[in-house]
């Protein structure tokens, strides 16, 4: 995908000559060359909104104001960004938004980060010269978000988001001259609740509702980091304050980012306070974990782990002689190193920045929505903005995401490796192909694979057909693919497809800092004999939640990196402090010689693409342009490429009462499941009406299943939204144990129902 | 004491005359000359007659000096800076702080604290409110930066304590219900100009 080289131009902004490259606005441009020009609706991660006028300018030979927001620069203009007439009219706009704007900044949140507040005092309005009659504005409480409409300005950023980035289409105006205003039309059903619309508001009209009124913005320290929770690793702040008067301890009062250009989910932005506060040093701990490691015949821990941690364990697991075994990222691993094996690259192609300006993707494998809030968010941007065609392919079909989907094509559950095939059947261009791969696709089985994954010929042509005429292709594919028995030879089929299509990959890591483990450890298939788990269930446990043997620091309490879904090694920063012992202090025991965890950032593999750059050195902000700076890219590195994918293996069919393991929503782990506002007092198994009489169960049933060794209780609801024979169940609140989860996400069970 | 009285208190009207003391004496017999006359005219009888006629009035005749602290106390300047009081809104008696956390930022001294939670009414409230008054250098900026005229400066300057709890707490510092019908504004530190009603710009009402 070459990006054509854009036509160079020659302008002008306050008498500085400028140069720049067609497509970019007036705003852009100015932007990047360091002039000021005043907005107040602008919002640079989506479409210009143009309902401010506040970035009006002057152009030469133009008759009346422009606004530079949506105006492209043309070559050759002379642009004025201010004087006394562009002054005045800026006044006047600043004196209408503060018609009857509450004189409330002494109690509101906004205060001291304001938009408004800022600009009023930079036009000096201190009067009102307009009137107008006030309207009846109450206060709305939407869960997560309140909603004062008395404050709010209607720069309808928030609509915009919630339509363009997240895609959920909750928030909507209701148009009524100065009646408008903003309305939550999903706020009963299904609003993702992310908070994007609270965190992009120039005003405190849309706030926290758990952080309402407990600090000022002024009080708060900005620590930067990470998020932890998914492995988009986006950008966050933590910002943190003293509990109370009572108590100096530090505590995150709320997650803010840099929304301009990034985005969080709910679980990034309510999911703060996992931190485990109660650990103490003992040092007949410290002597009951290094014994414990110096016994270890395996050691276990789950990808929610740093870099350096992850090959700091590597270290320990070769210096104590122990397997080292890691059961959410196994399957990932097997996947990229089989997919290495034929596409002769280390990391696949695409990103979320790519996802996002891609005209057509397609999904395999995930359930998206739940499974990667980041990829659900581009693939709408991709959507919204470059009228992509959406094509989901999953045994379950998801209602929340109808408006981006443009073609569903329902699969067998177990037929991934059939559905691949016949993907690799459609999708490749047969013309100047290599022999050996065309043999092989031709001996498929089209009939018999179409047949048995329930994927028709006809739904293939569909899909091929959209392709034309369209550039920039995506194929994202997800965890039930890794977890599949035939996953290296489904890796190979994916690996054909990126490299003889027009598609590029991505491949979720499914959990937290997956990529990061499979390209830093070596793994072993299966635990066996004594086994110490670090945040996975093991015969001694070291964990972050501190239930274990012995505590250790969690994610916001640590320094490290971690590797995200864009292929980038990101730095993250301790919020909060911790007073036990580190996986470190025991590697000191053990003879490890580094003084802080953050020694090992610079000697992580290059063999895999990593930089040996000092953890001090990472950069982590975005540039004006909105460009990503957040430590460094990986090197993508060349491997032995030349396998092939073989037939696919006869498909075993799934009948009867099927569970899929599925978190939902905001909950992503017994990390999520621990914070405040995150928690979740029922854990219920969710079905359609059709698996409830096909599993003979009634909405309310208490029920009790058993997979993979665990015994799970939860409550039958029925969710109108399913349809079909398989059933959602959610694992975040079963402990480190659903960190040692590797089996296909598809199980079939027989659920007991205990009571109503 | 009146206010008026307090202000003129070292103003008397004691009819202040210019006393002749002579001259200086130059020479040594000049000099020689005065002390004898000095000591054989008993000129120091003159002056213990004095002292004991103020001692007799002060004893006997009514017209002590002293100030017996602590039992008696001087008043204070009405914009004397000692510890703060926290005002009520006369209409409800609801104390007049909004929770802003102005003082608390500007605080030089950095002994300002409070917490601030969102209310069973949808409102602002301060759930606690504390001054280290260990700390606190009694600047006035608090009093002087309070949007709502809330915190200002009282009159109680003996600070000294075992403890520091026993300083003042908010409920101390706050005027007591009571007692609100006396509560007067402080006319030091934050409080409003003269001139402050000209100053307010009008808005226009559109019904």
């Amino acid at each position: 995908m070459n990006e054509v080289k854009k036509k160079e131009i020659t302008l002008t902004i306050d008498g500085k000559k400028i140069k720049s490259e067609w497509g970019k606005t007036i705003l852009e441009v100015a932007r990047e060359n360091g002039i000021y020009i005043p907005t107040m609706c602008y919002l640079s991660k989506v479409e210009p909104i143009a309902s401010c006028r506040m970035c009006v300018v002057e152009v030469e030979g133009v008759d009346g104001m422009i606004l530079s927001c949506q105006e492209k620069a043309v070559d050759g203009a002379n642009i004025t960004t201010s004087n006394d007439a562009l002054f005045r009219e800026r006044q006047k706009i600043m004196e209408l938004y503060d018609v009857n704007h509450p004189l409330e900044c002494g109690v509101c949140d906004k205060s001291g980060e304001c938009d408004l507040q800022n600009k009023t005092l930079e036009y000096g309005v201190d009067a009102q010269e307009f009137a107008a009659k006030d309207q009846h504005r109450p206060m709305q409480n939407w869960g997560f978000v309140s909603y004062d409409p008395s404050l709010c300005i209607m720069c309808e950023r928030c609509v915009r988001v919630c339509n363009e980035i997240v895609g959920d289409e909750a928030l909507q105006i209701s148009v009524g001259g100065y009646k408008s205003t903003i309305i939550n039309v999903k706020q009963d059903e299904d609003c993702a609740e992310c908070g994007e619309c609270m965190a992009v508001c120039p005003v405190g009209a849309l706030v926290s509702t758990d952080f309402k009124y407990t600090s000022n913005a002024w009080e708060l320290d900005k620590i930067p980091a990470s998020c932890v929770h998914c492995s988009s690793h986006c950008q966050l702040y933590y910002d943190v304050k003293h509990t109370s008067i009572d108590s100096p301890e530090p505590k995150i009062y709320r997650v803010t980012n840099d929304f301009e250009f990034s985005s969080l989910c709910g679980a990034g932005r309510f999911g703060y306070d996992f931190e485990n506060r109660t650990a103490t040093k003992e040092s007949n701990k410290l002597k009951e974990a290094v014994e414990a490691f110096k016994r270890a015949d395996t050691i276990r821990f789950s990808s929610m782990i740093t870099n350096e941690e992850a090959l700091l364990l590597q270290k320990i697991a070769k210096s104590v002689d122990a397997r080292l075994v890691c059961d959410d990222a196994i399957g990932y691993q097997k996947f990229m190193k089989a997919y290495s094996s034929v596409s002769g690259k280390s990391l696949y192609g695409a990103t979320l920045d790519t996802l996002k300006k891609s005209q057509m993707v397609v999904i395999l494998g995930t359930r998206v929505y739940d499974d990667a809030p980041m990829v659900k968010y581009a693939i709408t941007s991709a959507v919204k903005r470059e009228k992509a065609q959406v094509v989901y392919l999953h045994p379950i079909e998801d209602n929340r995401i109808q408006n981006l989907v443009t073609q569903f094509i329902k699969y067998e559950v177990g037929s991934e490796e059939g559905v691949v095939s016949l993907l690799a059947d459609t999708l490749i261009k047969k013309d100047g192909l290599d022999k050996s791969i065309k043999s092989l696709l031709d001996s498929l089985d089209i009939g018999y694979l179409s047949a048995e994954s329930n994927v028709s010929e006809e739904e293939l042509e569909q899909l091929k057909a959209k392709m034309w005429k369209r550039k920039r292709f995506t194929l994202v594919v997800g965890e039930d693919l890794y977890n599949h028995p035939e996953v290296e030879n489904i890796a190979r089929f994916i690996a054909l497809i990126e490299k003889y299509s027009d598609f590029d990959l991505i491949a979720i890591p499914p959990a937290s800092n997956t990529l990061g483990v499979s390209l830093i450890c070596e793994l072993d298939e299966s635990a066996s004999g004594y086994i110490v788990g670090y945040n996975a269930p093991g015969d001694y446990t070291l964990s972050a939640l501190g239930d274990g043997d012995i505590d250790m620091p969690s994610l916001n309490q640590q320094e490290g990196t971690f590797v995200s879904i864009d292929k980038r090694v990101v730095p993250t920063h301790p919020a909060l402090p911790y007073s036990g012992y580190e996986l470190l202090d025991i590697a000191k025991e053990l003879g490890e010689s580094s003084e802080y965890i953050i020694e090992f950032t610079p000697s992580l593999p290059t063999k895999k693409g990593f930089k040996s750059i000092n953890f001090d050195d990472l950069p982590d902000y975005f540039d004006v342009t909105g460009k990503s700076h957040r430590g460094y890219e990986l090197d993508m590195v060349e491997c032995e490429s030349g396998s092939l994918p073989s037939e696919p293996q006869e498909i075993d069919s799934y009948d009867g009462t099927i569970v899929y393991r599925c978190n939902s929503g905001r909950a992503f782990n017994p990390f999520t499941s621990k914070c405040e506002q995150l928690k979740e007092n029922e854990v219920t198994l969710r079905g359609s009406a059709q698996f409830a009489i096909a599993a003979k169960l009634s909405d309310g049933d208490s029920v009790k299943f058993t997979i993979d060794g665990i015994d799970y209780q939860r409550v039958f609801s029925i969710d109108t939204s399913l349809k079909g024979t398989i059933a959602l169940n959610p694992i975040f609140d079963i402990g480190l144990s659903s960190f040692a989860l590797s089996s296909y996400r598809f199980t079939k069970v027989k659920i007991e129902k205990t009571g109503q | 004491m009146s206010l008026e009285e307090f202000k003129n208190r070292n103003v008397g009207e004691q009819n202040y005359r210019l006393v002749d003391v002579g001259q200086t004496p130059q020479t040594g017999m000049e000099k020689f000359e005065q002390v004898v006359k000095r000591a054989v005219k008993l000129e120091l009888f003159t002056g213990l007659k004095v002292t004991f006629r103020e001692m007799f009035k002060a004893l006997f005749g009514g017209q002590m000096h002293t100030t017996k602290y602590p039992f008696e106390k001087l008043p204070i300047a009405p914009r004397y800076r000692a510890i703060h009081e926290m005002k009520r809104l006369l209409e409800s008696g609801h104390y007049r702080c909004i929770g802003c956390g102005l003082c608390e930022k500007i605080c030089i001294a950095n002994c300002i604290r409070m917490d601030t939670r969102y209310d069973e009414n949808q409102r602002k409230e301060v759930s606690e409110y504390t001054i280290n008054f260990g700390r606190c250098i009694f600047c006035g900026y608090c009093a002087e930066v309070c949007p709502e005229l809330a915190i200002v400066h009282g009159g109680r300057y003996e600070t000294a304590s075992e403890q520091r709890a026993s300083y003042s707490t908010f409920e101390d510092m706050l005027t007591p219900l009571d007692q609100l019908a006396q509560q007067s504004e402080f006319p030091g530190f934050g409080a409003v100009s003269d001139d402050a009603d000209k100053k307010i710009k009008k808005t226009p009402l559109a019904y």
